[in-house]
């Protein structure tokens, strides 16, 4: 029985998508009724980045901040009778119609505002904080995946590919490698442009300059051959294998999805794909300046919306739907107030899309909160670490133990419910079954010196923060363990420039909030 | 694969006093020039280091303008004609601007080969790189802004910083354009900052890094307002185009700058507000260190550790700045530096597309058709290849230019990966056996022909000899005795080594004869066929 299925049955499911706030299905979805597949290293994860930083706003939009939307992004704003309604309170751009029907059908979620603390707005090092999973002021330079395979492969490239291990571990669809994918030794992900063409390199030893800086890069350079080669026959064996059941649009974004179900279905078992779609610095021309709802945007939405839907319907009818899940990311959101070349400049936060069977009505968070008063640069605040998203998905979905998971990522993860049917081993050591609304509120607000912020939490970790208006995390408030209960903590932001403020509060079992205040002038 | 685990010991910037043989001028011409060409490597050995850098360095006229090489329907520029001033006619737009492009990018390919000894090309496609455009839809933009780079190759960094800001493809490109009063768009002011001239530098604070914070970058968005391109295609009536200040965009208030800048309060100065702002930036000394370690990453290696910024980035920045930010000096001292010439860092960047296509073209010679249209179509094809190869000239994959110029730890490894090593494996191949048409099959096959190679050997009876020119030639290092002895076998199968004495001398005495011609052709194209695929050749 699909879980869908399962869930309108006993009277949960209720037609329509399952709305959490800040929590979801993880209780239930534990149970192996849930999970339908058999061999957990079978799972597939495909990345679709979007190049340029996505304006998220008008990706997903908040209906119920339509108004304010209107006066601070009036020239861009989709039409409200053009937006395809999503949920009582969310809405897609009218060139969503795959994305909205792939919702319908249980077969996409999303998550609201997903963001890191300290935002960077560069595009080349915001892409690096993304790909290497870094805190914004460190810098790493291995990929979040990239680690996650080191655990699971160490050694690699030594030794591989293996009788065990005949296949790439990663795949990138077209010729850059993928950061994402970057190990300690090498990068796991090879790139892949015609998977029916063979490769047959010739091999030479190159030992002779061992030890020397160019006796690394010859290495490399004979590596990458010699890798190319082996691998380059197992692609090539599972692309005559496979097949594709559907037609897909004709777009590179397209076509590269299409070799992966290919490549799945002619049984490859690549673990991680990651394909791209560039051209989302929209800065100008965004949308035409004669129809908010077409333009440059509007293509790029509608190119990434069709081929995810025929993808996903791709895989269905292939059969292999179970075992692929997909996500979207994009090194930053746009700023909130539109410019006047018809566009918007980098910003902060914006909703991510998960894909697939397993990521059943999904939809987590909070719609932003949009201020008229909103300032030049502001963007949308954070409410989800995108590490939290990063390290669920190897929990539920690679069955990575949380330990593994905050050693590769980071020590403050925390799990938020990002598939509807985790590994059987996934335990989640705090299941929620009843939507709690959080309570996190100030007084006074606004504010000229001190106030007072007020939270509700269990026995549990709380950490509480503050962040600007451009993202940056200004001070930590809480960090600790709190008993059940009504909390006060003072903060004095008498020495603050007047402006909007967020309070970031983060408690156990994915519950995470963003409240905006504001310093008076 | 393991990335290098630390650096050797490493040499300064005092001028280089060791030997001056083949192997140091190879590398000097492999560095600053594309192919090498032996002819060069060989007078650059005869003339010593200093004349070839001052010969490297030696000022060129701007090239002729690209032409209409093939298209007919235009009339306003007959074949043969330059189309720079010309205008465009919205029937024929898309055929107008995409011969244009095609002109432009042959015959910037044209330059490359024609280069001679001159680091002129390798530091326009440096600043290419540095200033990069995507996207501009006017190929007259496109070779203005490629004239400038070249204009200033090795000039004045702060001046080309002026003259780019207002550049109408960079105000197209970073939306100057779209800069103005009412709508600020800081696209460029935060690149000028990030990107181009200082750097970020470690984060410091909220929205504030080392080098400069988030309100200059507002600041400087308002103080570059107000400038727009004109002429773009059918916008120009009469041919005309370039980059004017509109005083009612410009936003004529007051600037603060960071502490950073001295919170330097600058008013309006309308349009000579940017030169201000500029000068401001070059009086940071950080500028100069910052475009010393590009350089340095371009010419000598990637990874910069702290005694390389010691010992070699910081007295390059002092020249620099002692010579007012002219590139000229700085670049000549490390090239003709102990650092430069230290053999740990001989062979160690891979070969970018356009230099590991020109170690084939330029190296052998290869010749190509001498009409106008097919001459600029062997060019073309040759823009396409390395465009398949992942470096496509005048289309700048992103704003901090191409990733093997800056993206860690993996820097010029990006070049190479499971899609882009078979495609450049086969462009050498067929190069170096059957050859390639010029684009849509128009002219003469560009092939390597080995047997006018061998005559500009210096012993090319001795098979030990051809083998190790060759090696010199074409490799950064000398190989194993076990590979030589591979090689060997590859041009003298299970022979003794004078059968190729007595072949070659047959084939000198009657070098028109297939008889004797042929075989000694197939045995050496054999050769540098296996010689072009292992991996040494991918290395510079």
């Amino acid at each position: 029985m699909r879980r869908r299925d399962f869930l309108k049955n006993i009277g949960l499911g209720v037609g329509g998508p399952i709305l959490l706030n800040g929590f979801g299905l993880s209780a239930l979805a534990k149970s192996r009724l849930f999970n339908a597949i058999d061999d957990d290293s079978d799972r597939v994860l495909v990345l679709i980045q979007l190049n340029g930083g996505n304006d998220g706003l008008n990706t997903l939009i908040p209906l119920d901040q339509y108004d304010n939307l209107v006066t601070v992004r009036g020239n861009i704003l989709i039409p409200e009778n053009k937006i395809i309604p999503l949920t009582g309170t969310l809405g897609l751009h009218p060139k969503l119609g795959g994305i909205k029907a792939m919702f319908d059908d249980g077969k996409l979620g999303l998550i609201q505002s997903v963001g890191y603390p300290n935002q960077n707005r560069s595009h080349f090092r915001s892409i690096e904080i993304w790909a290497s999973g870094s805190p914004a002021n460190e810098y790493w330079t291995t990929g979040w995946a990239g680690r996650y395979l080191d655990k699971e492969y160490p050694g690699y490239p030594d030794g591989y590919p293996n009788t065990d291990n005949p296949d790439p571990f990663a795949i990138t669809m077209g010729f850059l490698v993928s950061e994402t994918c970057q190990g300690q030794a090498s990068n796991f992900a090879i790139t892949l442009s015609d998977p029916f063409s063979l490769s047959n390199l010739s091999e030479w030893n190159t030992d002779e300059y061992a030890g020397t800086l160019f006796g690394e890069e010859l290495a490399f350079v004979r590596e990458s051959i010699s890798l190319t080669n082996q691998y380059s026959e197992q692609i090539h064996a599972a692309a005559t294998n496979g097949s594709n059941m559907v037609n897909y649009p004709d777009t590179t974004l397209a076509n590269q999805l299409k070799n992966v179900a290919l490549l799945i279905s002619g049984g490859l078992k690549t673990k991680i794909y990651t394909v791209s779609l560039g051209g989302f610095d929209t800065h100008g021309d965004q949308v035409l300046s004669t129809d908010p709802t077409a333009g440059n945007h509007a293509n790029l939405l509608a190119t990434l919306s069709d081929a995810i839907k025929a993808f996903e319907d791709d895989l269905v009818a292939l059969g292999v739907d179970n075992r692929v899940m997909g996500m979207t990311f994009s090194e930053f959101g746009r700023q909130i107030r539109s410019n006047g070349s018809y566009g918007t400049d980098h910003g902060t936060a914006a909703p991510l899309i998960l894909f697939g069977a397993c990521a059943d009505g999904i939809i987590l968070g909070d719609n932003p909160q949009i201020a008229e008063d909103v300032s030049v640069q502001e963007g949308v605040p954070m409410q989800y670490d995108f590490r939290d998203v990063y390290g669920s998905v190897l929990m539920d979905w690679f069955n990575v133990p949380k330990a593994e998971v905050k050693a590769i990522l980071y020590e403050g993860f925390q799990h938020i419910p990002v598939t509807s049917c985790p590994a059987p081993d996934a335990v989640h050591e705090r299941p929620y079954l009843v939507a709690e609304p959080i309570e996190l509120t100030s007084f006074p607000n606004p504010f000229t010196g001190s106030t007072t912020i007020r939270f509700t939490s269990g026995k549990e970790w709380v950490r509480l923060s503050v962040f600007d208006a451009m993202g940056q995390e200004l001070e930590v408030l809480v960090n600790g363990k709190f008993s059940a209960g009504v909390h006060e903590v003072s903060f004095n932001g008498r020495n603050l420039p007047a402006g909007n403020y967020y309070l970031h509060l983060k408690l156990e079992g994915s519950r995470q909030k963003t409240e905006r205040m504001v310093r008076a002038r | 694969m393991n990335a290098p685990t630390s650096l050797p010991l490493t040499l300064g910037l005092a001028p280089y006093a060791g030997p001056w043989t083949f192997e140091q001028a190879a590398h000097l011409m492999r560095r600053t020039t594309y192919g090498p060409v032996l002819a060069h490597i060989k007078w650059a050995v005869d003339q010593g280091l200093s004349a070839t850098v001052d010969k490297l360095f030696e000022e060129l006229p701007q090239p002729d303008l690209p032409v209409n090489a093939f298209y007919t329907g235009d009339p306003g520029v007959p074949v043969g004609a330059p189309w720079i001033d010309a205008t465009y006619d919205n029937t024929i737009l898309n055929d107008q601007a995409s011969y244009r492009f095609r002109s432009l990018t042959s015959w910037t390919y044209g330059l490359i080969w024609q280069e001679g000894i001159s680091i002129r090309e390798k530091l326009t496609l440096f600043w290419h790189n540095h200033f990069p455009v995507n996207a501009v839809e006017d190929p007259k933009f496109l070779l203005r802004y490629g004239a400038l780079l070249r204009s200033y190759a090795w000039g004045n960094f702060r001046e080309l910083t002026k003259e780019i800001t207002v550049d109408p493809s960079m105000l197209r490109y970073l939306n100057g354009f779209q800069n103005k009063k009412e709508a600020p768009n800081e696209n460029y002011a935060r690149e000028l900052l990030e990107l181009f001239t200082i750097g970020k530098g470690p984060q410091t604070g909220p929205g504030d890094y080392t080098n400069y914070n988030e309100q200059d970058v507002q600041a400087f968005a308002r103080i570059l307002s107000g400038w727009r391109d004109f002429g773009l295609t059918v916008e120009s009536i009469d041919g005309s185009f370039g980059s004017y200040f509109t005083a009612d965009r410009h936003d004529d208030g007051t600037k603060v700058l960071s502490s950073h800048f001295n919170s330097e309060v600058v008013t309006n100065m309308g349009d000579q507000e940017y030169l201000h702002l500029i000068d401001i930036i070059f009086q940071q000394d950080e500028v100069a260190r910052f475009i010393c370690r590009k350089l340095y990453r371009w010419f000598v290696f990637y990874q910069i550790d702290e005694e390389v910024e010691t010992n070699v980035i910081a007295p390059m920045a002092q020249i620099m700045l002692d010579n007012d930010f002219e590139i000229k000096q700085a670049l000549q001292a490390l090239l003709q530096s102990e650092h430069f010439f230290d053999t740990a860092f001989t062979g160690v960047l891979i070969k970018n597309p356009i230099d590991f296509l020109m170690s084939i073209l330029k190296t052998f010679e290869v010749e190509t058709s001498t009409p106008l249209s097919q001459q600029y179509d062997s060019w073309y094809r040759i823009w396409g290849f390395a465009r398949q190869e992942q470096l496509s000239y005048f289309e700048v994959p992103e704003v901090a230019g191409w990733q093997a110029y800056y993206r860690e730890p993996l820097y010029y490894r990006n070049w190479l990966n499971a899609s882009t090593l078979p495609l450049r494996m086969t462009h050498a191949d067929v190069f170096c056996s059957t050859g390639y048409f010029p684009f849509q099959a128009n002219g003469q096959i560009m092939r390597v022909e080995v047997l006018k190679f061998l005559d500009t050997l210096d012993n090319p009876d001795d098979p030990n000899a051809v083998v190790d020119e060759c090696t010199r030639l074409l490799f950064p290092k000398p190989i194993s005795a076990d590979r030589k002895a591979a090689l060997k076998e590859i041009l003298l199968p299970g022979l003794p080594d004078f059968e190729w004495t007595v072949e070659y001398l047959a084939y000198a005495a009657n070098p028109g004869n297939p008889a004797v011609a042929n075989p000694i052709d197939a045995k050496l194209r054999a050769l540098i066929r296996a010689m072009v695929s292992m991996p040494d050749f991918f290395l510079s």
